[in-house]
């Protein structure tokens, strides 16, 4: 068993999004900037270390990108809206007066050292998780999670994972855009430049998106199902009926002088009558699998590494909260403690022990 | 592309009002003496329902099977509208998720609107990792936005549609301002802002009329002159700026796709006739 256990092959995306979901998790926990630094490194280390070549395992980049882009834009927005909590002023702008009803909008003014860390703490932490998920779409297969999706959603499901795929496609769209602009020499400013490149990214996304339908097509996706007109009725019928119940519940649990029957066992049982419906819906869908992903030793591997940094963290936040959430009142260096630190460095664990990608070009030969 | 059955609106109704319940629940509270109150741990119930009746819905829209280019489609403008959101970031009301909303609803219809009002913002919160008890709220107010575009009058064209849907834009934007509030309203209860001097709290169990009118007071105060006005205003600047080329560009990749039609199979035996029926040229609008 061991002797394959180190052939390349593609790990279930499951996997994957279970280990980041589990530094995402991690990183919601705190905002100390060590531990955020150190969840990005082990995200950027074990991605570096086993990402394939596929055109979303190169989109990494712009995640760390975007990651920079929210850190700066929440400093930069504390500046501007507003940004005098805490005593340590470091900056006085002149304040744009707003009248009264523009409630909680403030235009520059005083700014104190609190504030602007406090954005940067903020920014450091949403910039970590996103930071996370751009590992797990670099690592995991988007097109191997339409497996995993029940098969009543199995059309919206993968109307999501598109969505998720094409994202990065659109900034290389907008790049490409403005090269060919400023090779047409094109300078305009304001409104019109701002036309001349949404309208063409728009474009190409929308043709892009016709390409993709067509080799769908192509391979066969939208094969009906084989309900009769019977089963699609009955399961119209448990949806619509199981409805109904929910909204009799909800409206007796909101109004106390409905009887209580009418309440939380009206609503449990329409609840379920309308799962059961889901479920039938999902029936209609008879699909075999090509080559299923299966779980393996390294998926448990992978996933456990990710659940344990997850587990560290909530019990450090239990137990020691005071350096996961450095204080923003007493201004300090923030502090370090050996728990969360070893937890975190759990996450680095799927760099050595899952099994390297298959790559079409083997970077080396061997002997 | 994604038509409404009769079945479909129907489920799509009923899950509405029960959505709707839960979003305005603070309002329908009436405190019975001796009775089992749910007050309190009502919202929380509602958290763990929510996700559910979305999913029976978007099951239920997509029962007959979804067109490879409606999903695809779909696909992609939840993509764009996920790229669209973090620009404004959501300071002071610039939400740029709703217009490209607005706009798709209108030109391809109010289930595809309902359907693409749901993928867009958990795409995004995918993204954006903004997974939280808010998202399914989220979710459920935008896909209203999406599919009423799609409800609007049809025969207006031109001009007086992009009035139209400016009108249409600060509306909601108000809206969807007004009802998250709402929803979002009781877990600060206690909330008391220093330049009004009245409470404007949530009071369980008060008459209708007068947490209504507490909650308008605190809705206006603390959001809509601000928050939602920022909203609505960027709404009506994207939609006047680049509304008519984006209609354009949706409309032209709707004819494009052709919905609906599906190529056939020729007997055997008769000549290849082009499945695709040629259309007439739209005159400029």
């Amino acid at each position: 068993m061991f002797g394959t256990y180190f052939l390349p092959r593609d790990l279930h995306p499951a996997a994957w999004w279970v280990w980041a979901l589990g530094l995402a998790t991690a990183a919601s926990r705190t905002t100390n900037p060590w531990l955020l630094g150190l969840i990005i490194a082990v995200a950027c280390l074990v991605v570096v270390a086993r990402r394939g070549e596929a055109p979303w395992a190169l989109a990494f980049r712009l995640y760390l990108v975007l990651a920079g882009f929210i850190v700066t834009m929440r400093v930069v927005f504390r500046v501007i809206f507003g940004g005098a909590e805490g005593s340590t002023i470091i900056l006085r702008l002149p304040e744009i007066p707003l009248p009264a009803w523009a409630a909680g909008i403030r235009l520059f003014g005083a700014v104190s050292a609190e504030s602007v860390l406090g954005g940067f703490y903020d920014g450091l932490r949403l910039a970590t998780m996103v930071v996370c998920l751009g590992a797990a779409n670099a690592l995991a297969n988007p097109k191997r999670l339409l497996k995993a999706m029940p098969a009543a959603l199995y059309e919206v499901g993968t109307a999501v994972t598109v969505a998720l795929s094409v994202f990065p496609q659109l900034a290389e769209s907008v790049q490409r855009v403005r090269q060919a602009r400023k090779l047409r020499g094109g300078t305009g400013k304001g409104v019109r430049a701002l036309r001349g490149i949404v309208i063409p990214v728009l474009a190409d996304a929308l043709d892009r998106s016709l390409l993709l339908a067509a080799s769908m097509d192509s391979r066969g996706y939208g094969r009906a199902g084989v309900a009769t007109t019977r089963a699609r009725a009955a399961t119209g019928a448990l949806m619509v009926v199981g409805l109904l119940g929910v909204c009799v519940g909800v409206y007796a649990t909101l109004d106390g002088s409905t009887p209580r029957y009418l309440a939380t066992p009206v609503l449990v049982a329409g609840l379920a009558v309308a799962v059961a419906g889901f479920r039938a819906a999902g029936r209609r869908v008879h699909r075999s699998r090509y080559r299923p992903d299966r779980w393996q030793l390294a998926e448990v591997v992978v996933a456990a590494s990710g659940v344990a940094v997850a587990v560290v963290m909530f019990g450090t936040s239990r137990v020691d909260p005071t350096n996961l959430n450095p204080s923003l009142i007493t201004l300090s260096w923030p502090l370090l403690s050996w728990p969360p630190l070893l937890g975190v460095l759990a996450g680095v664990v799927p760099a050595l022990l899952a099994p390297p990608p298959v790559l079409a070009t083997p970077e080396e030969v061997p002997a | 592309m994604i038509r409404l059955r009769p079945r479909s609106a129907v489920v799509l109704t009923l899950a509405s009002l029960a959505g709707l319940m839960m979003f305005v629940w603070p309002l329908l509270v009436r405190v019975e003496p001796q009775s089992m109150q749910h007050g309190p741990d009502a919202p929380f119930v509602f958290i763990g329902i929510l996700p559910i009746l979305i999913v029976v819905v978007l099951a239920e829209l997509s029962e007959g099977g979804m067109d490879s280019k409606a999903l695809a489609m779909l696909g992609v403008l939840s993509a764009v509208n996920a790229a669209l959101r973090p620009l404004g970031a959501g300071t002071a009301g610039i939400e740029t998720v709703f217009f490209m909303l607005v706009l798709a609803g209108r030109v391809f219809g109010p289930g595809f609107g309902f359907v693409l009002g749901c993928t867009s913002l958990f795409a995004s919160a995918l993204l954006t990792a903004g997974v939280g008890p808010w998202l399914p709220f989220q979710m459920l107010a935008s896909a209203w936005i999406g599919m009423g575009a799609g409800l609007l009058p049809r025969r207006v064209t031109g001009k007086a549609e992009i009035a139209m849907l400016v009108g249409y834009g600060i509306v909601v934007a108000y809206l969807f301002g007004f009802i998250m509030n709402l929803w979002f309203w009781p877990f600060i209860t206690g909330a008391e802002v220093d330049y009004y001097s009245g409470s404007i709290s949530y009071v369980p169990g008060a008459p209708v009329l007068e947490n209504l009118h507490r909650f308008v007071v605190f809705t206006v105060l603390t959001s809509t002159a601000g928050w939602d006005t920022g909203r609505a205003i960027t709404n009506t600047v994207a939609i006047l700026v680049v509304g008519p080329a984006v209609l354009a560009v949706l409309r032209r990749a709707a004819r494009k796709a052709s919905y609906g039609e599906s190529g056939t199979f020729a007997p055997a035996g008769e000549p290849f006739s082009n499945p695709v029926r040629a259309r007439p040229p739209r005159p400029p609008s």
